[in-house]
């Protein structure tokens, strides 16, 4: 009799647990933003430092994931099929514009639902202090006599910085040697080590090597100068026409609900004005882009078709 | 030029390579050595607990998103007790209770580690 | 030189502050607790108490984060003596003699082991990283592509027959593991390879799943497999006595110690999985130097003195790329990458001058913590060994629970925990037909940057191989492995030619 009173008991304990918690706010736990890139890089670092002084306009904590791959298909494939409940995001960068168009992915950008997009940075090419090229002029000629010879690190084939240098090459009418890397980080330490000679990154790596004086910007893919390093020409400034670079954002999976994206929204936007990411911000030397939900989905849109062109085009 | 089928045929190839040469040294020692019986001592002993034990570990993880992780954890502990010869049920229910609530409080409460919420909703 | 000792002073007396040693008590509790869950190692636990550092100055944060990996590296090895479930990638070594321990009674040792030897190591790497980083640094740079996979196949080669008698079939789990790494995006072309369409493989297989697959469940299975009767037992009754190293212990160890924290420590600087594979290097090297290399494999406690030592100095010096060239070489630096920048601190060749109240306090709460750990666990040892005692028929359900929760905590993935399942299956295989697991993990962590970096030299060199041979430090491991693999040929032949008499 006894025995059969505690079973009882004990399965009206374990019903009792499983009583459903009151629906609360969203959001109710930490908010998880999935990078498609590996730690140390441009993507990473930035959404780190914004993921931190979100968390307090948000009410929970900001949480990074790498998910590396596939020059980002691992992590956004992940990330489209997440809930769309806004507890799953994913960083939106170019390559994200990119890549459907190279080969066969179950997503394209209109798979999510925009946020907020938070840089516009453009692309870059270093080199070390002590190369024997002391311009652009300099490279560039070198380049055309000895064509295919100048290796370039990117943060792997197919991402936003590979084809960055691959139009450069058209722009300028060069070609180089294209040496894939596992993110920007190692790109950037194969620079220093002297294993390349040159690498296509855009801010914040590579930033604090150029301040402490071991790397140069040879080629800066922008309008204007840098703010912080004035005396650096743009490449337009030198006579070729080329600006391209990189936007990053914030998306979710489609269906999340608008409310949702509202407060997520409202959330990072004050992470963006935060006293301590601008300083980030001016230390990593990136150019902040605020976009909303609809003005960032058809800066997606636009990239899309931009990219499926160039593929075309380069498709050889 | 490297291109990325080459490592994989490079393995499969080392592969079948090695595991010729494993099979003529088993052929070789076979001949040598008289069929002599396993070493003598071996328990024969029913593989239906290992199936089950195994079997119950499979099901848990088929119904680990439905059930939830309070739900699942418990009742794999429960039934993998009983697969190793609990049976006294008061005994088990109470100690797969006890450690599946310890364990939801631990990890989903305390540190916070995503778990499946489940059709309860916990 | 001095200036460095008097700047650790200075460090000293900044993590020695009451709050910063409070800091460091929590962070190294919490990544005990973190660290002993298997699967969720010290990254995830750092990057879940990140938030929690908001309110304090960059110091104190990255004081408690430092002391969370800490706790993380030490949880990880507790069960993997007491369960063989490794806790982590670098836990994967002390599972094989560790838990032999264990299973003889001898877990206190084993554990206490751990913690004594991980804190002299520590010792040795702070050293190291104070009068040592700057030249380090600059030499980590000197591997490119080339030198990196030169190592890695001397690496690879060596370290394959770690473990078990049959070099054959060493090689064979090795290869069945690079084949494992294999499946996914390749990472120089971004073709999916073994996908067969499914879009959970595309990344892979998860490392933790193998791992904990094959030793872990691989070990509860054999257990499952025995006659009821065995099941009712617990393993041995730890005494008081046995529950601490005898001094015979403690003399053993001090050789595989000082051995582990230098080759770890140097290991430790390069890219990538440095700590796992310092373990493996150190098990090796006190394999070759013992005087009684057969008890490896069975519970001898070199094979955990070292490897553990080995692994504590590897993290160490893993920081010293971050802090001298700001540039994290691994996913647990980066998040400390990460922190830093989000407490206003960018790391590189500016961080030491710009900041030095950071870099030294950080640096001497490495140490300080390092030193709680070993207060706060040798007096867990009993407690931790006294989970033996609880029969196996409760333990080993309880142990399967440990590890599915942890392995969906890495990446919440069911799928994750069936690859688990798969591969607690092959490991019970495996340990019925002596196919010995070290080297097929090994391999998965190894094979993919194998394969890249050999992609990635003949890339820059245009295709000619002779970038292999042609750098100096890339030919010194390929010959190193050449004679490695001819040596006991030749010594073979040797004993022939005597034989036949010429």
């Amino acid at each position: 009799m006894l025995r059969k009173i505690i079973i009882g008991l004990s399965l009206a304990l374990v019903l009792f647990m499983c009583a459903p918690i009151q629906a609360a706010e969203f959001p109710t736990k930490e908010v998880q933003i999935i990078i498609p890139w590996s730690a140390g890089g441009a993507t990473d670092l930035i959404f780190r430092a914004l993921g931190a002084t979100t968390g307090k306009y948000l009410g929970e904590a900001v949480v990074i994931v790498n998910r590396t791959g596939g020059a980002g298909a691992v992590g956004y494939t992940e990330a489209m099929q997440a809930k769309p409940d806004g507890y799953t995001l994913v960083s939106a960068i170019t390559p994200l514009t990119i890549l459907p168009h190279r080969v066969k992915t179950a997503y394209t950008y209109a798979s999510f639902e925009p946020i907020i997009n938070v840089v516009k940075d453009p692309g870059m090419f270093l080199v070390r202090s002590d190369a024997p090229w002391k311009s652009l002029e300099e490279f560039l000629g070198y380049a055309k006599k000895n064509p295919e010879m100048i290796t370039v690190g990117n943060s792997g084939t197919g991402g936003g910085v590979h084809l960055i240098a691959l139009a450069f090459e058209d722009a300028a009418g060069v070609t180089f040697n294209h040496i894939p890397f596992a993110g920007g980080g190692p790109s950037v330490t194969a620079l220093l080590g002297g294993h390349i000679n040159a690498v296509s990154v855009s801010p914040p790596e590579g930033i604090e090597h150029v301040k402490a004086g071991k790397l140069k910007i040879i080629a800066l893919f922008s309008e204007e100068r840098f703010e912080m390093f004035p005396d650096v020409q743009t490449v337009k400034e030198q006579g070729i026409d080329f600006v391209m670079g990189q936007w990053r954002g914030l998306v979710s999976s489609k269906g999340t609900p608008p409310d949702v994206v509202n407060i997520l929204h409202d959330a990072f936007k004050k992470g963006m004005e935060d006293p301590v990411f601008q300083k980030n911000a001016k230390d990593m030397a990136i150019n902040l882009h605020y976009l909303g939900p609809e003005a960032f989905g058809k800066l997606m849109a636009r990239e899309h078709e931009l990219f499926g062109k160039l593929i075309q085009k380069m498709k050889k | 030029m490297a291109g990325t089928g080459m490592f994989p045929l490079i393995l499969g190839i080392l592969l079948m390579f090695l595991s010729c040469i494993f099979l003529l040294k088993l052929l070789y020692q076979h001949k040598k050595t008289t069929t002599k019986r396993d070493s003598g001592g071996e328990v024969r002993r029913s593989p239906v607990q290992l199936i089950l034990f195994f079997g119950t570990m499979v099901l848990a993880t088929a119904f680990f998103d439905k059930l939830g992780y309070p739900l699942a954890s418990f009742l794999l502990l429960a039934a993998l007790l009983r697969t190793l010869g609990m049976k006294q049920w008061t005994l088990n229910i109470l100690l797969s209770l006890m450690t599946a609530a310890a364990s939801y409080f631990l990890f989903v409460h305390w540190l916070q580690i995503p778990l499946p919420k489940g059709f309860i909703g916990l | 030189m001095f200036e460095s000792l008097q700047h650790l002073i200075t460090g000293f007396t900044i993590a020695a502050t009451v709050h910063n040693l409070l800091y460091c008590l929590i962070g190294c509790i919490v990544g005990t607790l973190i660290g002993v869950l298997p699967g969720l190692g010290p990254i995830a636990g750092i990057a879940l108490l990140i938030p929690a550092t908001f309110g304090l100055n960059p110091t104190s944060a990255i004081i408690m984060l430092a002391g969370i990996y800490y706790g993380a590296m030490y949880g990880g090895s507790t069960t993997s003596i007491l369960l063989n479930v490794p806790g982590e990638t670098a836990s994967v070594i002390t599972c094989i003699d560790g838990y032999q321990m264990a299973q003889k009674g001898r877990a206190g040792p084993a554990l206490a082991i751990v913690a004594i030897g991980s804190f002299i190591a520590g010792t040795i790497g702070i050293f190291g990283l104070v009068f040592l980083a700057p030249p380090l640094a600059e030499a980590a740079l000197a591997f490119g592509p080339p030198e990196y996979f030169s190592l890695m196949v001397f690496g690879f080669i060596v370290l394959s027959n770690v473990t078990g008698k049959s070099f054959l079939k060493s090689l064979m789990m090795a290869i069945v593991g690079l084949i494992i790494g294999a499946i996914g995006l390749d990472p120089v072309s971004g073709d999916a390879r073994f996908t067969y369409g499914s879009i959970s493989l595309l990344g892979g297989i998860e490392f933790v799943a193998v791992a904990i697959g094959v030793f872990g469940i691989g070990e509860v299975l054999v257990n499952v497999n025995q006659p009821s009767e065995l099941l009712d037992q617990k393993v041995l009754r730890p005494r008081l006595r046995e529950l601490y190293p005898s001094l015979q212990d403690l003399k053993k160890s001090v050789g595989p110690i000082l051995r582990g924290a230098v080759s770890g420590f140097g290991i430790g600087l390069v890219p990538g999985p440095a700590p796992v594979i310092a373990t493996y290097a150190s098990y090796m090297i006190e394999k070759k130097v013992s005087k009684h290399p057969e008890e490896f494999g069975k519970g001898a406690i070199e094979g955990v003195a070292g490897p553990e030592s080995a692994n504590n100095s590897a993290c160490q010096a893993a920081f010293i790329p971050l802090f001298v060239l700001g540039i994290p070489f691994g996913p647990v630096t980066a998040i400390f990458l990460g922190a830093l920048l989000i407490h206003g601190v960018s790391p590189g060749p500016l961080m030491i001058s710009q900041h030095p109240d950071l870099f030294w306090g950080v640096i001497a709460s490495m140490y300080i913590g390092n030193f709680i750990l070993l207060i706060l666990n040798l007096p867990f040892v009993p407690l931790f060994a006294n989970i033996l005692r609880i029969p196996k028929k409760i333990l080993l359900p309880l142990v399967i629970l440990f590890c599915i929760t942890g392995m969906y905590s890495v990446n919440n993935s069911v799928f994750d925990i069936w690859m688990m399942l798969l591969f607690g299956a092959m490991g019970f295989l495996m340990r019925k037909w002596a196919y010995e697991g070290a080297p097929l993990l090994l391999a998965l962590v190894l094979g993919p940057k194998m394969e890249v970096a050999f992609r990635q030299s003949l890339m820059i060199s245009h295709g000619d191989f002779g970038v292999f041979v042609n750098r100096p430090i890339s030919m010194v491991f390929l010959l190193a492995t050449a004679i490695f693999l001819i040596f006991p040929g030749v010594r073979f032949i040797f004993k022939q030619l005597k034989k036949g008499g010429i």
